[in-house]
Formats: C-alpha cells, sequence, structure tokens
C-alpha cells in the first residue's frame, strides 16, 4: 500500500493506537517506521504498567507491545519496517525504504506524527567519551537485545527513566553506584525510588556530575554536591569508579517532521520544548496532519496510546463520515484520569496554552495511619503519592483496598475485609505493597521479588530496611511463586522489633568465597572485575587490589592471578611480567633489624 | 569480553541463531535478531568509530536518534548500527567523521 487514506510516521503506542482506532472503522492504514521492531519503545519496557486495568495496569511494557501489534494486524493495518521518513513536503511524503535502498512516495489523506522523543545530552567535561549513553540505549541494549555495556553504572538524573533504568540494571546482573540529580527533590515516583533505596543505592540529591574520567573510555566519574546556583562545590567533589554513565536528564520532542508538514510549532517547556500546536483531537494547525505521543507532549506510554486512539477515532470520523463521539469522549475521559494527578501539573499548564484544559484533584491525598491488626497475615501498602494507579483496588478478590476518590488517590486498606492472600503485592507495579504477620516475638514479612536468584524454603538470607541496610539474616519461610508476571513474594520470619523496617531481601552472593589470595582475602570475581575495569599487568592489580601484598609476599596467589589475567587476555602466561619480588620475603619483625650486626 | 545476559528474572531469551560477521577484519558472532550494535557491544566493542576529529565515538541514543553509531556496512558508510539488523556475512567498519568518499 503505497497511498493509504491515513498514513502514520511511528509505529510506538501512539501510532499503533491510532491505526488501530482508524483500520477498525475501515480505513486503510500504513504505519512506518525505522526500526525493524514495531512498538516504539515499548519492547524495553520489562516493567508493569500503571494506571488501570482497562488499559494495561500490571502489564509488562514487552507484553503490551505485542497485544497492540497483534490487534493492529488483525484490524488490516500495514506495518512497514526499516522505512525512515525522509521529509515531508508540500505535494507527498518522500520515504527511504532501507531494506531495499530505494526512495518512494506517498500521498496519504490523512497523516499522524507519532516520532516521539529524543535523549537530551548534557554538557560536563569529557561528556563525548565511549560509554556515556542515553539510559534509554541502555535500556534498549539490556531488555531488548539481551547485551549489557557496562558492569558499574552511574546514572544523572532521578526522574522515573532513570530510577526504573537502575532497577533494570540490577535486575540484569549490572551494579549501581550511584543516580545523581541537581535538584533537591527526587524526579520520579516514589515507589520507584524506594525500590532503589532498598537495593542500597544511594540518590544523591543536590548533586551533579562534574566530569567523565578516562581517555578511551570511561574509567570513572567526578561528581559533587550543589550550591543554591547549582554550581559544583568542587571541594566537595569526589571519584566513583564506574565504566558507564547514563544520562536520565529528559526527553526532548522529534518535532522535525511535524514542522515540514507547515504544522505550527511552539517552544512550551512545560510540554519538553518545541511542541506542535494542536487541537483536543490531536490535529495540528495543518488539517489533514495530526500529532500523537511524546511529540505532543512528554509523558508516558499509557497517555500515548490514549491520544493515538484519540487522533484514529477523529481521522476516521474525518474520512469515514462515521460519528466517532463518544468513543473519543470515552478515550478522553480515560486521559483526564491519568492527567488528574501532581505529576501531570506541568502537562496541564503546558496544555493550557494550546487552550486545553484538564482539571486537576478530587482524589485522597491522606496516607492511612491506622493499620493493622496484623495477628494474622495482612496487606501493608507502602505508596505515599498520587499516582493514576488502582490495580490493587481491582484485584482485590474481597474488595478491601480502595484508592480514594479516582485513580489518583492513595490507597488504604479495610483490615476487617483483608485475607492475606497476596494477590495485591504481586500485582502492584510499584512494588509497594508488601504482606505483614506479628504473632509473639517474631514477625513474618512478605517482600515482592523480581531479581535472580529467587531464594528458595529455608534459604538464609540478608535482610535490609528501607534504605538497602542490611539489618542480619533471616530464614525463607515460604516462597509465593508467579511464574506468568514473574513477581514473587518472599516471607521471612523475623525478629518482631524489625517487622516495621525490613523491607527487602538479599541472597548471599555464592561466588564471594572463591579466594586467591589468603593474606588480603581477593576473590577470583574481584581479580576478574579489575582486569575487566583495565588492571590489566600484575602490578596493576596488586596496587589496586593489594593482592600479593600480604605477609606471604604473593607466594600463594601470584601464579594463580597471573593464570587468571592469562586467560582473560588470551596471552601466555611467559609473556606476562611477573611483577616485582620485593624484600623482604618474609615477615620480618623490625626488632630484628634493629638488633643487627654487621662484620664490623 | 561476551557481554550477552545469560539470564534474566523477566525476560526469558533474545536473539535466535548464530550469525558470523566481521568488525574492522576480526571475525565475530552475533545472534539472528541483534542490531549491529547489539551485536558489536555484545562482543565488547563500544566504540565504533570516530569524530570528524579523531575522537572515539560510542552509541549514545540506541534508537536511531543521535546518529553517533555510524558505521560503514559492505562498503556503504554512514549506516546507523543501531536500527540496522546483523545479517549473515556482514563485513562492518568503523569510519571517521561522515566516512570516506568513495571517489
Amino acid at each position: 500500500m503505497v497511498n493509504p487514506q491515513f498514513f502514520i510516521v511511528g509505529a510506538g503506542p501512539a501510532g499503533l493506537c491510532a491505526g488501530i482506532a482508524a483500520a477498525e472503522q475501515g480505513v486503510s492504514v500504513l504505519i512506518v517506521d525505522e526500526g525493524f521492531m514495531p512498538g516504539g519503545q515499548l519492547p524495553k519496557q520489562t516493567h508493569k504498567f500503571f494506571g488501570h486495568k482497562g488499559f494495561f495496569a500490571s502489564v509488562r511494557g514487552f507484553d503490551i507491545a505485542h497485544q497492540l501489534v497483534e490487534r493492529a494486524e488483525k484490524a488490516g493495518v500495514e506495518i512497514r519496517l526499516e522505512t525512515s521518513v525522509a521529509g515531508i513536503y508540500e505535494d507527498c511524503i518522500a520515504l527511504w525504504d532501507r531494506k531495499k535502498d530505494h526512495v518512494w512516495e506517498s500521498k496519504p489523506e490523512r497523516i499522524l506524527i507519532a516520532t516521539g522523543a529524543s535523549e537530551r545530552f548534557i554538557p560536563f567535561e569529557n561528556n563525548l567519551l565511549v560509554g556515556i549513553y542515553g539510559a534509554g540505549a541502555v535500556q534498549t541494549l539490556m531488555n531488548q537485545y539481551g547485551v549489557l555495556p557496562g558492569k558499574d553504572f552511574l546514572i544523572v538524573g532521578s526522574g522515573n527513566i532513570g530510577l526504573i533504568v537502575g532497577y533494570q540494571l540490577v535486575q540484569a546482573g549490572a551494579r549501581v553506584k550511584a543516580i545523581v540529580d541537581i535538584a533537591s527533590k527526587i524526579g520520579g515516583y516514589e515507589v520507584h525510588s524506594r525500590k532503589i533505596e532498598r537495593l542500597g543505592i544511594p540518590i544523591l540529591l543536590n548533586h551533579t556530575i562534574v566530569k567523565a574520567i578516562g581517555k578511551q573510555k570511561v574509567r570513572g566519574a567526578v561528581i559533587a554536591p550543589v550550591n543554591d546556583q547549582w554550581k559544583p562545590i568542587t571541594s566537595e567533589s569526589r571519584e566513583l569508579f564506574v565504566d558507564s554513565i547514563c544520562l536520565a536528564v529528559g526527553l526532548q520532542p522529534s518535532v522535525e517532521l511535524a514542522a515540514q508538514s507547515g504544522s505550527a510549532i511552539e517552544y512550551i517547556p512545560a510540554l519538553g520544548g518545541y511542541i506542535p500546536v494542536r487541537d483536543p483531537q490531536m490535529r495540528t494547525t495543518i488539517p489533514t496532519v495530526f500529532v500523537a505521543g511524546d511529540i505532543s507532549s512528554i509523558e508516558e506510554a499509557s497517555t500515548a496510546m490514549m491520544e493515538g486512539f484519540i487522533a484514529g477515532f477523529q481521522v476516521a470520523q474525518d474520512l469515514t463520515g462515521t460519528d466517532m463521539q463518544a468513543k473519543m469522549s470515552n478515550m478522553r475521559d480515560e486521559l483526564t484520569a491519568l492527567r488528574r494527578g501532581p505529576f501531570s501539573s506541568k502537562v496541564r499548564e503546558g496544555l493550557g496554552h494550546f487552550g486545553i484544559h484538564f482539571p486537576s484533584g478530587g482524589y485522597r491525598t491522606e496516607t492511612q495511619t491506622e493499620t493493622g491488626p496484623f495477628d494474622t497475615m495482612k496487606a501493608l501498602i507502602e505508596c505515599p503519592q498520587c499516582i493514576p494507579c488502582n490495580p490493587c483496588e481491582t484485584s482485590c478478590p474481597t474488595k478491601a483496598i480502595e484508592v480514594g476518590g479516582n485513580l489518583n488517590g492513595i490507597p488504604w486498606v479495610n483490615y476487617e475485609a483483608c485475607t492475606g492472600c497476596g494477590i495485591c503485592a504481586m500485582i502492584c507495579p510499584g512494588l509497594a505493597i508488601f504482606m505483614v504477620q506479628k504473632k509473639g516475638d517474631k514477625a513474618v514479612i512478605g517482600i515482592p521479588y523480581e531479581l535472580l536468584p529467587l531464594p528458595e524454603k529455608e534459604d538464609v538470607v540478608f535482610v535490609q530496611d528501607r534504605k538497602g541496610q542490611v539489618l542480619g539474616e533471616a530464614t525463607v519461610i515460604r516462597v509465593m511463586k508467579n511464574e506468568k508476571e514473574k513477581t514473587h513474594l518472599v516471607f521471612i520470619e523475623v525478629p518482631i522489633e524489625w517487622a516495621d523496617t525490613v523491607r527487602s531481601v538479599q541472597v548471599p552472593e555464592q561466588k564471594k568465597n572463591d579466594y586467591i589470595c589468603r593474606c588480603e582475602e581477593v576473590t577470583v570475581e574481584e581479580i576478574e572485575r579489575a582486569i575487566d575495569m583495565g588492571y590489566t599487568d600484575y602490578e596493576e592489580l596488586r596496587r589496586y587490589l593489594r593482592i600479593g601484598m600480604g605477609p606471604c609476599g604473593g607466594r600463594v596467589c601470584r601464579a594463580q592471578t597471573l593464570q587468571i589475567l592469562s586467560s582473560k587476555l588470551e596471552i601466555p602466561i611467559a609473556e606476562l611480567e611477573p611483577g616485582t619480588f620485593r624484600a623482604p620475603s618474609i615477615p620480618l619483625p623490625f626488632r630484628a633489624i634493629r638488633r643487627g650486626e654487621t662484620d664490623e | 569480553m561476551d557481554t550477552r545476559l545469560k539470564e534474566h528474572p523477566i525476560l526469558d531469551e533474545w536473539g535466535g541463531e548464530n550469525l558470523s560477521f566481521w568488525f574492522e577484519g576480526k571475525h565475530l558472532i552475533g545472534h539472528a535478531g541483534d542490531s549491529i550494535a547489539a551485536a558489536l557491544i555484545a562482543n565488547g566493542i563500544d566504540s565504533f568509530g570516530q569524530t570528524e576529529k579523531g575522537t572515539p565515538r560510542g552509541i549514545f541514543c540506541a534508537i536511531g536518534k543521535c546518529s553517533a553509531c555510524m558505521v560503514e556496512v559492505d562498503g556503504v558508510p554512514n549506516v546507523r548500527a543501531c536500527l540496522t539488523p546483523l545479517q549473515e556475512g556482514m563485513r562492518v567498519s568503523s569510519q571517521a567523521g561522515k566516512g570516506k568518499p568513495i571517489w
């Protein structure tokens, strides 16, 4: 199909939903996308979405992509991948089919531009170094392709993307040294930041990155606190040992094609930068051109889908004459529900510039202070902010949970009705619901768990508080496995005084006890990691790890260390520098030297 | 250095059969379903080329927006490694700046 009625640029959530909406009304739809996988940024979203059950709440992003693509194809939408829009001209859209390497033209009746957004890049010393990525790039590589571009990460920015990518890096087996944010408060949802903090990852507010260290690639980063003018206080700067830096400092709408189409563009910082002017139906100032998704305001995939549906319904109404008002109004109600909360205040303000108004409020803002009793197992919800999400309410089989007012309200538990079944804790996208039972001097805590390895019953694990501080050990008494949705519940028994503090478990690492160096207690893993970080010489390893610097003088560990170096670098031991054999080669007491005598 | 994930708490598996390709004349193995960028990073290669001024250049956005991942594929310069699926036998080279002119 070269000349569809409805031409859509971008097979992400907005484009797919617009295509579905129009194609299900009989409109011919072609969606083109530059990538070779449909779904836009959904395939890399491994977390469960917020929202409500009717709109993909608690479904993981990659599953949403599958469902949308399936529905679009069923409706007859054609999706052409590896196809780039070179430009939108006065008389046609010029496209480049990258598989065939040829250019073709399309002349549709309606166009939707759903090109999304790109990641912001910020200046700091050495910021061109290899190993500095947009946070979304790292998310794409690890979740969509299963490759991890580094081992030790610094994340700049504590918005939802920074927080989510931080957590997902840990899920993929990487280490996150810190998340820094120049602002004085966390930008993203508190349920996300709490997940990060429970892992013991520091979120350093009023901090910024000053420079990246390294010549060929990142070897570290210098961070510093900032003063009230947001200038770094260099006297308090410090170095972090990282091999990768993720910039999660915001997105900017990809507005180029909309501008080429002749649609008016305005600079509206509250919406993310340059934004096409549009009406509530997503129609730009050119009546045949529409926009939806991040191009029209930097938000999230749920709002992108709703905007896509609205645009698609309007296009269907334009082209078929069918009255779509009821469907549009339903979708507008969905958007209204998502945009009522405090996190949407900027979007509401920005859309006001176009004369589009969304109401706010109408939800409960108080957290529940009276909880329990916990004489039997009960749910304890730690979700203190007004975010648009209610799967806890709709999943509860006894209707014991209510988010007050609308989607954005803070959930409260009716403890008489709660049976302690744990369904809410497994379904909560924010991993913010814990199961608690107090009996005598013990308490049982059920913790949502999405990491590897999953502990088994009777395993001994470390237990941590809300900031990731290890309080001690505890025994796992039960694991509720959820093979399908992948959020498991791990129940541990702890002393009663920890009942209100334990919120995380950590499985002790097995390899940690694989020692090479007896004197300084250096493990195989530590040596391998140091080699990966670029310490590729015995002397360097010695200085970095203290391996061989203990009283044995390297007799125990030198050969083994060289063996690890040799196999990692694929260089025969004979060709490696063995390092200095420094005297004294035994623990010679200073006393004996002092008492020493010479020939004279 | 293999940087491919071996296990994951949420995702089951990635990619398909092994594909042979070359980077700077070195024979490497990627997976069907990889982008060229993913296959290079899976092989521990994170610098894909140089800027016009000779600074090593890595990828920044991985979704086709920043053009920092441009490589030469089978003699054709300016191919965005993040948007191009890996294919059996591809010969990939790094490029400096916008690539060398072919004339």
